[in-house]
């Protein structure tokens, strides 16, 4: 019993976390530039698909070149890692293709909605052509995993080993860039920006670098993510990440556009709320989680952590 | 910070502005404006409001191009300069209505004055000299800056600039909304400022203000310069008492 609920929360927690990078990755890009990438669910398909092929993984037999593969195998956490960097470095394009030119006509911000949608669903689709519409599952031996026990025993109950894992990463990655933010010369830059470019430029900030940044950051917490899903579940198929991506944007609302305490919360609520729900009504888990961010939205407008539209002078 | 363009002749103005124009879409609002700054000087630009005087700011700071003429600092022109690089070059400017990060520290704010900076000791040194200056912001350093009454915002946003070390410090229009007393304390702080050789280009519509603490001053009306004198000449000049100086 015990031990059922502690898996349980652990798996709501394990999700929540992998939630929160995605809204993270929504609330960087929000802060500077006040619109939504709606690209960042492509990328986190992205991100799982290069961590397959970073550990080893060969393409199957419907995709462009059946049985291809990576002629290297990397260990688990660097998969992540250069997976990661790849999704950030497809991220920066996505900056170049869809929102600066906008930018740079002075068009208005909202146009870049459609615009980075139609990078994404270009990214998926050319995701599908290289690796087919088959779902595909971690090979387990390069993975680094397979002498990692299956479970470990906590507090008295057999959790997957895996789902630790999943919340360690993501809960580093939340911390790192909690910090970065708060401490470092380039996080103070960010926020800086995020409040007002103009002063920001007055002060000596190059915004154009900060926002490229903020892609940069935004396109590697969705790789992370994708690589993660991809390591405990499986990649459904290149639209995989299109659910997270949604699933990232209603903890985004929830936790407070633009905040980033709010995002982390956020994508906690979300997952220990799933994982509560009995497996039998599983079918009931989306609904679920827009039910809470409608509930939410009526009694807080601004979201749980959002800032009040007060201080606006 | 120092300048990497070495001064040539000492008659050589340290901001240099011939015929500049700027637009708003199809709107002029700068229709030829010409003025200079020499180092050490107390400049005032006044007029009232539409007037461009802050577009005159922005165009120095380049956050808006000039559409015709020129802006000279040490006599190298700035047009091909990016706006985030014009404080690195030693042009400070304290923007209309303060612009300050509303939702960030006193602290925070002065922090990021010095953002370009590397000299840490003489950052902390000069964050006591701003200090010192106000010292309400030191009680308040660890409040935020959106918190703070309009006078203490007003300070904040100078002694931020200030944190930058500019060779030339523009503000626009500090005594904006401040009561009488707070705009006294404001041009106390100038003048003091200017005192200890501080070179200013001061925005302001309120002309008696700013002319009792500059060296010279221009009134721009409409896009133009219409006059420009000595600060106390302008304080007599009848035009201006009519227009500005109430009576
Ligand atoms: N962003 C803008 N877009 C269009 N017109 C502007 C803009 N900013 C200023 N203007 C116009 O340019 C003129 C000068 O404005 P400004 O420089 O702000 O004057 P001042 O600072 O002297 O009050 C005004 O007619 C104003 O309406
Ligand atoms: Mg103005």
């Amino acid at each position: 019993m015990i031990e059922a609920l502690l898996q349980t929360l652990l798996n709501g927690a394990a999700s929540g976390g992998v939630y929160a990078l995605v809204a993270l990755g929504y609330t960087l890009i929000f802060s500077v530039l006040g619109v939504i990438n709606f690209a960042q669910g492509a990328l986190f398909s992205l991100g799982g698909y290069l961590t397959y092929l970073f550990l080893g993984g060969k393409i199957g037999v419907n995709g462009a070149l059946p049985g291809w593969g990576l002629p290297v195998g990397l260990p688990f956490w660097l998969a992540l890692l250069v997976a990661a960097l790849g999704s950030g470095a497809v991220g920066l394009l996505v900056e170049r293709i869809a929102f600066a030119p906008l930018r740079r006509r002075g068009a208005e911000p909202l146009l870049s909605l459609i615009t980075s949608l139609g990078a994404g669903v270009v990214l998926v689709n050319l995701l599908q052509l290289l690796m087919g519409a088959e779902g595909y599952a971690f090979p387990q031996g390069a993975a680094g995993l397979a002498h990692l026990p299956e479970s470990l025993l906590i507090g008295g109950a057999r959790i997957r080993t895996i789902q630790v894992l999943l919340l360690a990463i993501s809960a580093l990655a939340v911390a790192g860039l909690s910090l970065w933010l708060e401490n470092s010369r380039s996080g103070k830059a960010m926020r800086a920006v995020a409040e007002d470019a103009t002063t920001a430029t007055l002060l000596g900030i190059n915004s154009v670098a900060v926002v490229r940044l903020a892609f940069l950051l935004s396109g590697m917490l969705a790789g992370l993510g994708g690589g993660l899903i991809g390591m405990s579940v499986s990649l459904a198929g290149p639209y995989f990440g299109i659910s997270y991506g949604l699933k990232g944007l209603a903890v985004l609302v929830l936790g407070g556009l633009g905040s980033v305490p709010g995002a982390i919360v956020g994508g906690l609520v979300m997952g220990l709320a799933e994982a509560l729900i009995p497996a039998e009504a599983s079918g009931w888990r989306d609904a679920l989680a827009f039910a809470i961010l409608f509930a939410v939205l009526v009694l807080r407008p601004s979201g749980l952590l959002g800032r009040r539209q007060l201080e606006k002078v | 910070m120092s300048s990497r363009i070495a001064p040539q002749a000492a008659t050589q103005p340290l901001l240099q502005i011939e015929r500049l124009q700027v637009h708003y879409g199809s709107v002029q609002a700068l229709a030829g404006v010409s003025l200079q700054v020499h180092r050490g000087e107390l400049v005032t630009l006044l007029g009232s409001n539409g007037a461009g005087k802050s577009t005159t700011l922005r165009a120095i700071s380049r956050l808006e191009p000039a559409s015709g003429g020129r802006i000279l600092w040490h006599g190298a022109n700035l047009a091909a300069v990016p706006a985030h690089r014009t404080l690195k070059l030693g042009i400070g400017h304290c923007p209309e209505g303060r612009r300050l990060l509303n939702r960030q520290s006193v602290a925070f704010n002065l922090e990021l004055g010095a953002y370009l900076r590397r000299d840490r000791e003489a950052i902390a040194a000069d964050l006591e000299r701003c200090y010192g200056l106000f010292p309400r912001l030191a009680e308040r350093r660890q409040q935020q800056a959106g918190a703070l009454s309009g006078g203490e915002q007003q300070m904040l946003a100078i002694a931020r600039a200030l944190m930058g070390r500019p060779e030339l410090l523009m503000l626009d229009e500090p005594s904006l909304g401040l009561a009488p007393k707070l705009v006294a304390e404001v041009m106390t702080v100038l003048a003091e400022l200017h005192a200890n050789g501080q070179t200013i280009l001061l925005v302001e519509q309120n002309a008696q203000a700013a002319l009792e603490i500059a060296d010279r001053g221009y009134v721009l009306e409409a896009g133009r310069i219409q006059l420009q004198d000595n600060a106390t000449a302008l304080l007599r000049n009848p035009q201006l008492k009519a227009a500005y100086l109430g009576g």
